[in-house]
């Protein structure tokens, strides 16, 4: 019995490697896989007028991003993510720089900035950012997790996540600075932080709101720009002013229903193919989604993000350490916040933010990112399991 | 289950949840509310608009135009869609000629939905500003009026508003011939309010040409003479009606002020009305030709009748006197007309009677309008004989106590001129080229009255006539001078008159009628030299003109 064993396990030493590279979530794969599928088929349809003469501009980009974040999945899901954690100040610091310059080149031009051009696309660190914080602010709470009791710890973390979040918001892009605070709030609460300490953080945010919405104005301080609040608020009243604010919650909720169970179809579809939809292959994207597969479109994009959520979850629980599991969560809460934040705000149950649908909506910066999630979340994955396999080889041989 | 599973646990339901409600309004919206949703996204994409049609032209009897219709586009603009609305106003500022200040305030507004640019831009300008591409920016199909001739017969041909329709004039009488039938047009348009594809599916119907009896010419000579007698007599107003007296047709057809019809808000108020229809005065002596011509139709008097006649006439409490103070003369009813003696014509009146009078006055068309095409017209007044008071015959018979329309008057002496048939007048000669049927005549007096009443009308042209110093050479010509105190609070002012003169060429077989009224000239009085002058001047231009043969 021992023998065979002994040999088993001998076998099994001499292969780790060929194991490794074909070792993948498999759910997970397909989830990201299908996503950019629909998002390549439903971005080269509403785009097909939108580049003069060039009818699959941002398809061949946005493919070209998936193929570049494929990669980039591929690479990272075989790398040990537990490295991370030793750098984890670099990683905050990496986050925070472009924020700020990006933030201080806005200043310059007096405008709107979120981005930092390069030849091939415009790089936007508020998306990769997401990312960075996860990587980083997991680090932090599992170098404190035996003092998660303590309300510093607590404390400490939301600063993290606020500093980034307030320098995002100011840019400003407000739905990309809520994502940090929830990435943040995830984090804690998967590591187990006390719901006490949430009852305080959302009492202190009841009065910052109550500060920035009421008393400040009252004072004469702008802190939110009046159309930032205008957006905000839109969706509560969309038909008291559709040729205005409440125009792209309109049209986007006309595009779903227009696309009725099935769809209208390739050629049909007019609220995007002239233009009623805004920003049809960015924010809109899952509005297209919806004139053009109807209900059944929607469905499945849905879905496949129940996928990715259902397999993040799982990967958090097979995380081989604490710093795996809170990457897990803090990824999944990035995807699912997104999710949420996008696909209500078309169905005119969230406020217009500039949040992207992860993989779906066209962005270079956000595709990158979200594959680079996934080859973290693989990578989750594939070491948790490597644990396991070693753990109960150790158990046999002891 | 441990803690940190249970808070797994609640993290999938609750995100579950989350896209489930996600999931839910998709659906909501995709089987509850998509057939109306569907309809909205159409009734935004499709809209179904109107193209005007053009109205049709006006031209005078020899196809002069004298109205036309001509594509002018509305710009509008729905600032929510203008992105850049500094540059916008920059650009297009010149083409509409508004101030880029006001323009880029405009286009600000972006809660407005809707904002007119410009009203009927001129063709060229309106292919300028689509030239420019801006989104936001549209052209709203109109057509726009205008008069070629500017002031030409502008109070007959009248105005049409911006929507299109007459107001007044012809185009307002004509309307329904003139104004055609709209098309209607399916146009698809993308969020920015291009056209994607447009359909006609009612073609649009021009509305019928109009072709006028005037003769631009006659009525160019004709709007000249008033506006001489404007500059010279500083009147409050003139008219001059000029027609072909056998059929009914007006040559011409002018009011003074003469008003330019492309500006209509640059003249005043008054000016604007087409007074030769519209406007009623106390006709004076002219009317006596109708005192006359019932007592000779009625064989009360002859042209040879001779009157004793004192200086003046006493009917019931008023004294008449002639225009000249002279002694007790005797005349033939023939004198009686060419010296235009009030008490002569009051004497034939009244020889006649106030019943046998009153009835002449009607059939001549006085005290109704007489049925022209002529649009506006009024009924003048005319007391019914049961008004009549006792001195009523003393003024009735010299034309004072009533009120008639110049179209009224030039009707009635049509009569006299073409043997007798009473006919109503009409400007209107062809619509989309088709004839319009001449009216037929009514018999008011005998060939043989009208004809001596022609003979007794041309003494007023001739030596010891009011007119006397009027001549056409190689013509002989008939007519009648007025000179009437304008009724002021119940009474007459003794320095305001209506001066008028109606004259017919050649007498024998006249083929010419003109009719001038000049209201309160200053300097100047008198029918016979204020108005009389200014129908020698347009019969000496339109005689030879019209080709008709000296006597």
């Amino acid at each position: 019995m021992s023998a065979n064993l002994i040999q088993r396990s001998l076998e099994d030493a001499t292969r780790p490697s060929v194991r490794l590279t074909l070792r993948f979530d498999w759910s997970l794969l397909a989830a990201v896989g299908g996503l950019v599928t629909c998002s390549l088929v439903v971005i080269d349809g509403a785009t097909q007028n939108a580049v003069a003469g060039s009818p699959h501009y941002y398809t061949v980009r946005q493919a070209g991003a998936c193929a570049v974040g494929a990669v980039l999945m591929i690479l990272v899901s075989r790398i040990d993510y537990s490295r991370l954690r030793e750098w984890k100040y670099g990683i905050y610091a990496l986050m925070l720089g472009p924020i700020v310059l990006v933030l201080a080149l806005g200043g310059l031009t007096r405008g709107s900035k979120r981005w930092i051009s390069f030849p091939f696309f415009q790089y936007q660190p508020s998306e990769i950012g997401k990312l960075l914080l996860v990587l980083s602010i997991s680090a932090f709470v599992v170098d404190r997790s035996r003092r998660l009791r303590e309300r510093e710890t607590t404390t400490r973390t939301m600063l993290l996540a606020l500093v980034p979040a307030m320098l995002v918001f100011l840019q400003p892009d407000l739905g990309s600075g809520l994502v940090y605070l929830g990435i943040a709030l995830m984090v804690l609460f998967v590591a187990g932080t006390s719901y006490r300490h949430f009852l305080g953080l959302f009492a202190l945010a009841g009065v910052a709101l109550a500060l920035v919405l009421a008393v400040a104005p009252a004072v004469g301080v702008s802190v939110i720009k009046p159309y930032q609040l205008a957006r905000l608020t839109a969706f509560l009243h969309p038909s008291q002013n559709p040729a205005s604010q409440g125009y792209q919650q309109a049209q986007s909720e006309i595009a779903i229903g227009a696309g009725q169970r099935t769809g209208r179809g390739q050629t049909n579809d007019t609220q995007t193919r002239l233009n009623f939809l805004p920003d049809n292959h960015t924010d809109f994207v899952f509005a297209v989604v919806g004139e053009r597969f109807g209900f059944v479109g929607a469905s499945l994009v849905l879905s496949l993000f129940a996928l990715l959520i259902w397999r993040g979850l799982r990967i958090l629980t097979l995380a081989k350490n604490l710093y795996g599991t809170l990457v897990a969560g803090g990824i999944v809460a990035m995807l699912l916040f997104q999710v949420i934040v996008n696909a209500g705000m078309t169905v005119g149950v969230m406020p217009i933010t500039g949040v992207p649908l992860p993989l779906m909506s066209y962005g270079p910066s956000s595709v990158l990112t979200t594959f680079l999630a996934a080859g973290i979340l693989q990578s989750i994955y594939v070491q948790g399991r490597e644990a396991a396999a070693n753990k109960g080889r150790i158990s046999v041989l002891g | 289950m441990t803690a940190i599973e249970r808070r797994i646990g609640l993290l999938f339901v609750l995100f579950i949840a989350l896209l489930a409600v996600g999931g839910i309004r998709a659906a909501y919206f995709g089987a509850v509310r998509g057939p109306t949703l569907r309809r909205v996204a159409a009734s935004q994409q499709v809209s179904v608009v109107s193209v005007p049609a053009p109205r049709g032209t006006i031209t005078d009897r020899n196809g002069v135009q004298l109205a036309v219709s001509e594509p002018a586009d509305s710009l509008v603009a729905d600032p929510y869609l203008i992105k850049d609305p500094v540059n916008t106003g920059r650009l297009i500022a010149p083409l509409v000629g508004k101030p880029a200040d006001q323009l880029v305030n405009e286009l600000a507004r972006a809660h407005t939905g809707f904002v007119y640019i410009a009203r009927q831009l001129p063709d060229d300008r309106a292919r300028r500003v689509q030239g420019l591409g801006i989104a936001g920016l549209s052209l709203i199909p109109e057509m726009r009026r205008t008069y070629p001739q500017d002031w030409l017969a502008s109070q007959l041909l009248g105005t049409v508003g911006t929507d299109g329709s007459g107001l007044s004039g012809l185009e307002w009488s004509q309307d329904g011939s003139l104004r055609g039938h709209a098309g209607v047009r399916r146009v698809v348009k993308d969020a920015l309010g291009q056209a994607i594809s447009v359909q006609d599916l009612h073609p649009t119907r021009p509305g019928h040409s109009l072709q006028l009896t005037i003769d631009a010419n006659i009525e160019s000579k004709t709007e000249q003479v008033l506006q001489q007698i404007g500059a010279t007599y500083r009147p409050k107003r003139a008219s001059a009606i000029v027609m072909n007296p056998h059929s009914g047709e007006i040559l011409a057809l002018a009011n003074w002020p003469l008003v330019n019809a492309n500006d209509i808000g640059g003249a005043p108020p008054a000016a604007r009305q087409n007074g030769a229809a519209v406007d009623s005065y106390e006709p004076g002596s002219t009317f006596k030709s109708f005192t006359v011509a019932g007592a000779l139709e009625d064989r009360v008097v002859t042209p040879q009748t001779s009157f004793d006649l004192a200086p003046s006439i006493q009917v019931a409490d008023r004294v008449i006197h002639d225009a000249e103070n002279r002694p007790a003369v005797t005349l033939s009813t023939a004198r009686i007309l060419a010296q235009s003696s009030n008490v002569g014509a009051i004497t034939i009146g009244l020889r006649e009677g106030a019943s046998p009078f009153s009835s002449w006055v009607r059939r001549f068309g006085f005290g109704s309008s007489t049925g022209s095409d002529v649009p506006g017209e009024a009924a003048g007044i005319v007391p019914k004989l049961a008004q009549y008071s006792g001195s009523s015959m003393g003024n009735l018979p010299i034309g004072q106590g009533l009120a008639v329309t110049p179209l009224q008057m030039i009707t009635a002496y049509a009569a006299i001129a073409d043997g007798g048939l009473l006919r109503a007048a009409h400007v209107v000669a062809a619509v989309n080229g088709h004839r319009v049927a001449a009216r037929p005549g009514r018999r008011v007096i005998s060939p043989a009255t009208a004809a001596s009443l022609r003979s007794m009308l041309q003494g007023v042209l001739a030596p010891g006539g009011t007119a006397s110093q009027v001549s056409v050479p190689g013509y002989q010509l008939a007519g009648k001078t007025g000179t009437a105190n304008v009724a002021i609070n119940g009474g007459y002012s003794q320095s305001l008159y209506v001066s008028s003169f109606v004259g017919m060429a050649p007498a024998i077989d006249p083929r010419l009628l003109a009719l001038v009224v000049v209201d309160e000239p200053q300097g100047s009085i008198y029918g016979g030299t204020v108005a009389a002058p200014a129908f020698g001047q347009i019969a000496a231009f339109a005689l030879p003109y019209l080709r008709i043969a000296p006597s």
